[in-house]
């Protein structure tokens, strides 16, 4: 009698090991990504394509930022170009930009066509140092100019002149000339009022579609921070509980975003989120949001290292990442094409459709490692 | 008084056999201790060891990093020097210049950074405060080396110079770079080691800066996080604040079936820790193939001793053994020798006094014990001994008393025959003899007779049998003795000479 019971003991007690052995693969880390989902209107990996959503640096991390790119089958007609590029301001975001423009350089060379140019910026957002700036450039002889617009309303006219004076510009990265505008192309985000529209409703989504916001926004007159800020108010408009607190511009300071977040803060304690427009915008929120221990939530733009960081440490919720490598590489593959004389058509298009990708705080530390090493 | 333990064959054999054993016992424990402690120390040795090869390859490999940063110093001075001698006057000079710099110096991605933070290269002329870091110091005195992390994670090796008397078309110029990719100095490291080591660098707080594997335990992972577990709490402890200091050190620590030792060491002036693991298998596989060779060596010569410990034993042995085989023979013929010599009358040739006495006591414990039924004694005593000694000599008197002997030997051939005194004899007479005795007695008498005539042996010899009342071989004895002296008084009669003739 205890003899069979010792043997069904064991018996059962080998079924138990295989169930767990053949439980343990299911444990994967897909299944715990699963279990933390994000929140809705995020690209869930389960909601993937088989084999997207299963690996470490799952989408949307991995198809974020494409480090991968190769020259198109153009043939440049030159062995040599001359391109000067100013955009709004000194910034990281910009630096990932010019190291997608670099490789599109170091291919080129590689071909043996030599690609020199500037790439130069102001300590801080100025249309009126960037109409400066390409008044210097338009008697250098360059082959293109390239312009990330400060300003659409002191830039398009003088875009329109250059043009007109038979110099070829192009617009890029982030805010392109006003509509009508005579420049050739644009390369870069071209749903900035969309990023602004699908980071508002995340926000609202999270607040349960009723509280009191902030919008912080960039520079006046930027293009691609006023869309998003329009994107963020139409949003806003649409839900009856959501409110408008304030709306602000750090002119791509995080030092003014701050002070305007510690000001709206005490003006606002009770505000339940920020709608952060631009790059300087969350750094600045986060800082003033930490240090005041306030509980609004932040949404905003860009993949700042130091957003990312405070992504990571659940200060803020989530971030719109443009893709800024592939910007600056199709950036100067395009300035070649236009620099050939050129137009938009066949071989690039007249808006080049660079893609946003929204990351929760889940993504973050692969984000952060992935882009800066920061591990 | 102890008695004397006597030693027999048995025991010398038992103790040969225990003691061969004993001695192959302990011959075959002391080589295992042996082996066992031979593996133990191995062990230890192949710690000790790893430490110190780890360590002096992290050394020279850190040294390596050392000599490659002051080399691109060198070469970054002579550029300075070179753009100093140039008369640059535009900034596709400047560009020219750069780029012979490049070609002449082998200084990758060398440029110039002029006070207001624009950054010039070969092919590219940006504003890049935000991109270099040592650009936001307010001051710049010294060189200085930075570890740059660059959007996408790659990682740069930063080095600058400041140009505070440099100026090119009039702009002042701040400082000089170059940026050294992490994964140059990762080949410049990589010396084929047969796969035998792991090296990675590493920033204060054990983040991989070379993305290499540390070995498949740690791999490319922070190296503080990766070993928390593999190693107590306070080592672990210690070793993240050594790794935070600039301090060097080392971590032993297992993992499943995988032993590890890692050393690190700090790279001077860069933050930068280089870290050179290697598996223990790899050296003590090596030095346990040495020391099993050794021991199988060993091992055999101790088999071979002990064959020929117990072959020589076994000669030995044998040797003893027949040698205490012939010592017992001789003692034995000896002892018998000497017992022949003390029971044998040395004139005669028969049993004398002392052997008739042991005789005696036997044959006296045999009729006690009714184990003898028939037996007789005949005494005999020679006539005229003294007559003959006194007159003719000793030596004729000896010569009676071998006649005698002969005759009464002669006469009792089936009796045992001992001389107990100067002129008497006994013969004991069992079985045939005793069978026989009144035939033998009677051939004696008819012979002694004749020679009373013929001058020749007088012997006078009286009988008796065993009596069922006897106790004793005396009692038989003092009959024949009685009728011995009756029979002498007849020999006197028929003119046998006496002790006074």
């Amino acid at each position: 009698m205890q003899r069979g019971f010792q043997k069904l003991h064991s018996v059962i007690l080998a079924l138990m090991m295989m169930l767990v052995l053949v439980a343990c693969p299911s444990a994967s880390p897909a299944e715990d990504s699963r279990e933390a989902s994000p929140p809705a209107g995020s690209t869930d990996p389960a909601e993937l394509p088989s084999g997207e959503g299963t690996s470490k640096e799952a989408a949307p991390v991995n198809s974020a930022v494409n480090f991968n790119h190769e020259l198109d089958s153009y043939v440049p007609q030159k062995d040599h170009y001359n391109f000067y590029f100013t955009y709004k301001t000194v910034h990281p975001w910009w630096d990932s930009v010019a190291l997608g423009m670099e490789e599109a350089q170091r291919q080129y060379l590689e071909k043996g066509i030599v690609v020199t140019y500037e790439y130069m910026a102001p300590e801080g957002a100025s249309a009126e140092d960037q109409t400066k700036r390409l008044m210097l450039a338009e008697h250098r002889h360059y082959d293109v100019i390239g312009v990330d617009v400060a300003d659409e309303s002191v830039i398009s006219p003088v875009i329109d002149r250059m043009v007109d004076a038979g110099i070829k510009v192009m617009t890029f990265s982030s805010s392109d000339a006003a509509a009508g505008c005579k420049r050739i192309a644009y390369v870069g985000n071209t749903h900035n009022y969309e990023d602004g529209a699908d980071l508002t409703e995340a926000l609202c989504e999270k607040l349960a579609y009723k509280g009191k916001v902030a919008i912080l926004v960039g520079s006046k007159g930027a293009p691609c921070h006023e869309d998003r800020a329009r994107g963020a108010r139409d949003t806003i408009a649409k839900y009856s509980g959501m409110e408008i607190a304030a709306t602000e511009y750090d002119m791509d300071s995080v030092d003014l975003a701050y002070t305007l977040t510690m000001q709206i803060l005490k003006d606002h304690p009770d505000l339940d989120g920020i709608i952060c427009c631009n790059m300087s915008n969350p750094v600045g929120a986060a800082r003033a949001i930490k240090e005041t221990g306030s509980h609004a939530i932040i949404v905003g733009m860009d993949h700042d290292q130091e957003a990312l960081r405070y992504l990571n440490e659940g200060v803020i919720y989530c971030l719109g990442v443009q893709d800024c490598y592939s910007i600056g590489f199709d950036t100067l593959q395009v300035a070649v094409k236009i620099a050939d004389g050129n137009q938009p058509g066949e071989l690039f298009p007249e808006k080049t459709n660079e893609i946003t990708t929204v990351i929760y705080q889940k993504d973050a530390a692969i984000m952060l490692e992935l882009l800066y090493g920061d591990i | 008084m102890k008695r004397k333990k006597r030693i027999t064959n048995r025991t010398l054999l038992l103790t040969a056999v225990i003691g061969s054993f004993l001695i192959m016992a302990m011959v075959t424990a002391n080589s295992i201790w042996s082996s066992n402690q031979t593996l133990l120390e191995t062990e230890e040795a192949v710690s000790a060891v790893s430490v110190f090869y780890l360590d002096t390859m992290a050394d020279r490999r850190a040294q390596t990093v050392s000599n490659q940063i002051s080399n691109e110093f060198d070469q970054m001075e002579k550029a300075l020097a070179f753009i100093r001698d140039e008369k640059i006057e535009s900034q596709e000079e400047l560009r020219d210049t750069l780029g012979k710099i490049r070609s002449l110096l082998s200084l990758n991605r060398f440029a110039l950074v002029d006070r207001n933070d624009i950054v010039y290269t070969q092919y590219t002329t940006y504003t890049g405060k935000s991109r270099h870091e040592f650009l936001s110091a307010k001051k710049m005195d010294d060189r200085i080396i930075s570890t740059v992390s660059l959007y996408g994670s790659s990682k740069q090796l930063c080095l600058a110079i400041p140009t505070p008397d440099l100026t090119i078309m009039g702009k002042s110029f701040k400082a000089c770079f170059v940026q050294i990719d992490i994964q140059d100095i990762i080949n410049l490291l990589a010396v084929d080691d047969q796969g035998r080591t792991y090296f990675a660098l590493y920033t204060k707080n054990g983040s991989n800066l070379s993305g290499t594997e540390l070995g498949p335990v740690i791999s490319n992972r922070n190296i503080l996080e990766a070993t928390k577990g593999l190693v107590s709490e306070e080592v672990w402890k210690e070793n993240c604040d050594r790794f935070a200091e600039d301090a060097r050190g080392s971590m032993t620590f297992s993992s499943g079936d995988v032993k590890g030792t890692m050393c690190y060491v700090p790279i001077p002036d860069t933050g930068w820790k280089l870290a050179v693991l290697i598996h223990e298998s790899v050296i003590s596989d090596q030095i346990r193939d040495i020391s099993e060779k050794n021991l199988s060596t060993s091992r055999n010569q101790i088999v071979l001793s002990l064959l020929a410990v117990l072959s020589l034993s076994s000669v030995l042995f044998l040797e003893l053994m027949a040698l205490s085989k012939d010592k017992l023979d001789a003692e034995k013929k000896t002892s018998k020798a000497f017992q022949t010599m003390a029971n044998t009358d040395s004139l005669t040739g028969v049993r004398n006094k002392h052997a008739y006495s042991e005789y005696e006591d036997a044959v006296d414990q045999k009729i006690q014990n009714h184990e003898i039924q028939a037996l007789a004694i005949v005494v005999c005593d020679i006539n005229s001994l003294k007559y003959v000694n006194d007159t003719q000599g000793h030596a004729a008197g000896d010569q009676l008393i071998k006649d005698a002997c002969a005759l009464i030997c002669e006469s009792f051939p089936h009796g045992a025959v001992f001389r107990v005194g100067g002129d008497e004899f006994v013969v004991i007479l069992q079985e045939k003899g005793y069978e026989t005795m009144d035939e033998a007695l009677g051939q004696l008498n008819k012979k002694v007779e004749e020679n009373i005539n013929e001058d020749g042996v007088v012997v006078a010899a009286g009988s008796s049998v065993l009596q069922p009342d006897d106790r004793q071989l005396c009692d038989v004895f003092t009959r024949a003795d009685h009728l011995m002296y009756e029979r002498k008084s007849k020999l006197k009669a028929l003119g046998a000479k006496t002790r006074e003739t």
